[in-house]
């Protein structure tokens, strides 16, 4: 398979834009502008079948779409790379390694919605990273790609790197706007959609840095290239960051649909030390675990995933061994999610802790009869009923770990002791 | 306005364009249960305790944030949602220290009533709660219990988007949220006892009302501020005969939803102190107790003697006693010069927003009766001061005390050959009287103020006036009897009759339609 988004990470210095531009780099900015109306742009991402990476698998195309063309107010395009679902690492590589991509793919995006100042919207943690966007933009600015009158074409564009503080949830779209606003990093009530009222009340497009990366690619050799790879609805490739128990740990581009199994076993070299694969997650910490037989026959395509009972979400694959504690693992994951719970709305900032502090009990050999059912009740009433998408975040996984794992649990709990790990 | 039909619970709502489904339930007399919604400030959509059903939607909505839209249909009781306002509920209580015995907004605390209406189950919280900060003074007039919170944010919001001071904000997060003052602001904006008044919960307690009175002994009447010229509406909340609390009564014509701290707070200076119950004469240079007609007949006789006179009402007095006291001067007195006690301060921003620079509630009302003279105010305190009158009949205010140069007044009065002081307290002018009259105060009595912008409102007795004291308008109505004008007014609606028949700007006028949101002049219908 040929690859599109770590196509360049090996070459020496690959995050310059000497070495940018010797593997054609800017060509597609260079042809967008000259050549290309935004229709035209928009159409051909239509056309690519490209989604976003960020995790919802939302159309890109459609999403510039629903930016009004008619209206009077600053339009922006803001590249979120407040990368933070745990064990997802993809969008800091291509930052680190081909940060070029990241800023032509800010671009081409910013044209296609026709705003004149792009961001971007980095996690704080990630201070190399940010480093090396502001070092890309710098030269990239230098070589006159961005900046007023682009390559004599009349069309004006800024792009500002902006660090963001490290929490969690600005990574929401509406959060990450409330926070590059200078507010409090919380989402906002939808409706409006930020495609007509994002940042600062004006239209605005969050795209994510996956997403934009693929982008000169696909102009470079076309929608059509890209569409014949990947399934009928799951387009082109994505890239999988592979962590825990497993023997080769690391971020690979994948096509869509190739087999999951496969992809662990030989690809990734299967389960470190030849121990057993107990569970999966398939898209970062927020999706529901899988059992070793519900991805017999997964493959890594939105629709496979879903169908297997999770999502494939960011791609952040979280592999875990027959020596992994299932409750620990969940308790795991409940602390993040109470820690990063924004407190905005009530199911999520109440309910997140609760989980959290049975989850906790269990864990500790003080679990009670009925503790099960009641974080299954309590998931329940947090999901769908908040603001963002992060009380599903945090519902999905503790529903998931208890109804698969449940066994585990029970035993945890009548013990009060973990029968795993002793 | 655009139509727009909607059906909720099955019943047809016919609602406008642009409104939402709560909105649209309340016109319609649906309650959906909400606690961060308020109807003057933004939507912040995080309770989400009116998650409410659609067709065709696959998730639960909150019906704060919904457009009504044609042929959308609502469930407000589904068991979808009767489900989801549960586990809000919750939610909500699970950190809550349910310390409703000791809270003072038990009894008006909307998680209690919700609480019996949509909960109603044991929890299930056994962990162990988070706590936070107790008892933490906001402001002179809030305290804060962080405990109690439930974050809905109106507090939050009332300060950045009605008052622009923005002293409050949310800090940390998950469930460990709070709020919290910015460092190094107070919360003493002219407004900030709102946040009391829009807290859904026992977070923000008012620190001059709490302990004072369990809310369910509080006797409610609808009245008048007496604070400005503003006329804000309040409901006056009474406890064994004394006024605990103002509250304010939504009057989009007047306050919205608001109350300035000021007026909120004025009935302690207004009704404190001792009473007088007895009309008080002067004999041997001292004044001594004695009998009504006694007094009247001494006030008549004095008035009625003396030279050019002075009448100075109070802007706290009604238009109905205005009324009389202007009558009553025209009869006893050919030489008279009559005004209502007026004075100006400069106001910041955020007062404006509520206040009026005067203290006079019915200045305007006053003067429109008759109760005017050419200068106004400062003038006629000039004359005073300079000698030109011989007698002053001085009507509720103590004009030494809130005078600038008292000892010139003081000095005036007492050079006078009459003076009458009719007041609720011995102030420092009615020592000085003649004659002292125990009159009432603003919340003893029944009657209109006109406020500055020409709303005509209903004042209420909300307690009852010691024995001994009179009415004014009894007082004034009276004297003109002693002098020889008799009236047979029934009641204050009957003279408020008279006078909307005789006062130009007041013609047409009805009693009963100004009901508890007031009437604009020259509204009424004129034959």
């Amino acid at each position: 398979m040929e690859k599109i988004l770590l196509r360049n990470i090996d070459v020496s210095d690959s995050h310059t834009l000497t070495a940018y531009k010797s593997r054609g780099g800017y060509g597609s900015w260079r042809k967008i502008v000259e050549s290309m109306t935004p229709e035209q742009l928009i159409n051909e991402v239509k056309a690519s079948g490209l989604r976003g990476r960020g995790g919802a698998g939302f159309p890109t195309g459609m999403k510039w779409s629903f930016v009004p063309k008619d209206s009077p107010k600053p339009k922006y395009l803001v590249c979120n790379a407040d990368e933070s679902e745990p064990g997802t690492f993809k969008d800091r590589l291509l930052i680190e390694k081909d940060p070029h991509a990241t800023v032509e793919g800010t671009l081409i995006a910013a044209y296609a919605i026709q705003s004149h100042t792009a961001f971007i919207y980095i996690r704080g943690e990630l201070t190399f990273g940010a480093s090396r966007l502001d070092q890309a933009v710098e030269e990239a600015i230098q070589a006159g790609y961005i900046g007023k009158n682009i390559f004599g074409s009349g069309y004006d564009l800024d792009v500002i790197v902006h660090r963001g503080a490290g929490a969690y949830i600005c990574g929401e779209e509406t959060a990450l706007l409330s926070s590059l606003e200078g507010g409090r990093g919380w989402p906002k009530v939808k409706p409006p959609f930020p495609a007509t009222h994002g940042l600062f009340g004006c239209p605005t497009v969050v795209n994510n840095v996956e997403t934009l990366a693929a982008l000169p690619w696909i102009i470079e050799r076309g929608a059509a290239v890209y569409a014949a790879m990947g399934t009928e609805k799951s387009k082109g490739t994505k890239l999988f960051s592979v962590s825990g128990h497993i023997a080769k740990p690391g971020v690979y581009e994948v096509e869509m649909g190739y087999p999951f199994k496969k992809f662990l076993d030989e690809d990734c070299g299967g389960v470190a030390n030849g121990r057993k694969l107990k569970g999966v997650i398939p898209g970062g910490g927020s999706m529901p675990v899988l059992r070793p037989e519900e991805i017999e026959k997964v493959n890594l395509d939105y629709e496979s995933v879903q169908a297997a009972g999770s999502l494939l979400g960011s791609g952040g694959v979280i592999v875990m061994d027959d020596s992994t504690c299932m409750v620990g693992a969940a308790w795991n994951l409940a602390r993040f999610f109470a820690h990063e719970s924004c407190g905005q709305c009530s199911p999520c900032r109440e309910g997140c802790h609760w989980m959290e502090k049975i989850f906790h009990r269990i864990e500790h050999g003080a679990g009670e009869k009925g503790d099960l059912d009641l974080i299954l009740n309590v998931s329940g009433n947090i999901m769908g009923n908040t603001i963002c998408p992060f009380g599903d975040a945090a519902a999905m996984p503790a529903a998931a770990f208890i109804k698969k794992y449940r066994d585990e649990f029970e035993a945890h709990i009548a013990e009060k002791r973990c029968t795993i790990t002793g | 306005m655009d139509p727009v039909n909607i059906i909720i619970d099955g019943r047809e709502v016919v609602t406008t364009k642009g409104k939402t489904v709560i909105q649209a339930a309340a016109d319609a007399g649906i309650v959906i249960p909400y606690y961060c919604y308020h109807p003057k400030l933004t939507i912040a959509g995080n309770c989400r305790m009116c998650l409410i059903e659609i067709e065709k939607m696959p998730k639960l909505q909150i019906a704060c944030n919904t457009q009504a839209t044609e042929a959308m249909s609502v469930l407000t009781q589904s068991p979808k949602v009767l489900a989801a306002r549960k586990a809000v509920m919750e939610f909500l209580l699970i950190n809550h220290p349910v310390d409703c015995p000791i809270c003072d907004q038990a009894g008006e605390c909307w998680l209690q009533d919700y609480y019996m209406t949509h909960d109603l189950q044991a929890s299930r919280f056994d962990a162990r709660k988070e706590h936070d900060r107790k008892r933490e003074i906001f402001g002179p007039n809030v305290v804060f219990d962080g405990e109690r919170c439930i974050k809905c944010t109106r507090c939050v919001r009332f300060l950045q988007e009605i008052t622009h001071t923005n002293e409050l904000a949310v800090v940390n997060r998950a469930d460990h949220s709070t709020i919290a003052l910015f460092p190094g602001s107070v919360l003493d904006n002219p407004l900030s006892a709102n946040v009391v008044d829009i807290c859904p919960v026992g977070a923000l307690t008012d620190r001059d009302f709490r302990f004072k009175v369990r809310v369910w002994y509080l006797q409610k009447t609808p009245s008048i501020c007496p604070g400005c010229s503003t006329g804000c509406n309040i409901s006056v909340e009474t406890y064994q005969n004394r006024i605990a609390r103002f509250k304010p009564r939504i009057n989009e014509a007047v306050n919205s939803h608001w109350l300035c701290d000021e007026g909120r707070y004025c009935f302690h200076d207004l009704t404190g102190g001792p009473r007088l119950t007895t009309p008080l004469i002067r004999q041997e240079g001292g004044l001594v107790p004695t009998t009504w007609e006694h007094a009247l007949q001494a006030v008549y006789a004095g008035l009625k003697s003396a030279g050019p006179l002075a009448g100075i009402l109070s802007g706290r007095n009604t238009n109905e006693e205005a009324y009389l006291f202007a009558k009553l001067a025209k009869r006893i007195s050919d030489d008279y010069a009559l005004e209502v006690f007026y004075r100006e301060r400069e106001l910041t921003e955020v007062q404006k927003i509520l206040m009026s620079p005067d203290r006079s509630p019915n200045f305007r009302g006053a003067r429109e009766m008759g109760v005017s003279s050419n200068g106004g105010f400062e003038s006629l305190m000039e004359k005073l001061v300079a000698g030109n009158f011989s007698a002053v009949y001085v009507v509720g205010e103590d004009l030494i005390a809130t005078n600038g140069d008292r000892e010139k007044v003081r000095a005036a009065l007492q050079t006078l050959s009459f003076l009458v002081v009719q007041d609720t307290r011995l102030t420092e002018t009615a020592k000085l009287a003649h004659v002292v009259l125990p009159a009432t105060h603003f919340g003893e009595k029944e009657g209109t103020y006109t406020n500055r912008r020409g709303r005509v409102q209903k004042l209420n007795a909300a307690v009852i006036p010691p024995d001994g004291a009179l009415q004014d308008c009894d007082i004034f109505l009276r004297l003109l009897d002693t002098a020889g004008e008799k009236n047979s007014y029934a009641s204050v609606a009957e003279i408020f009759a008279v006078l909307a028949r005789e006062i130009p700007s007041y013609k047409g006028l009805d009693y009963a339609s100004i009901g508890d949101q007031g009437i604009e002049l020259g509204s009424g219908s004129v034959e």
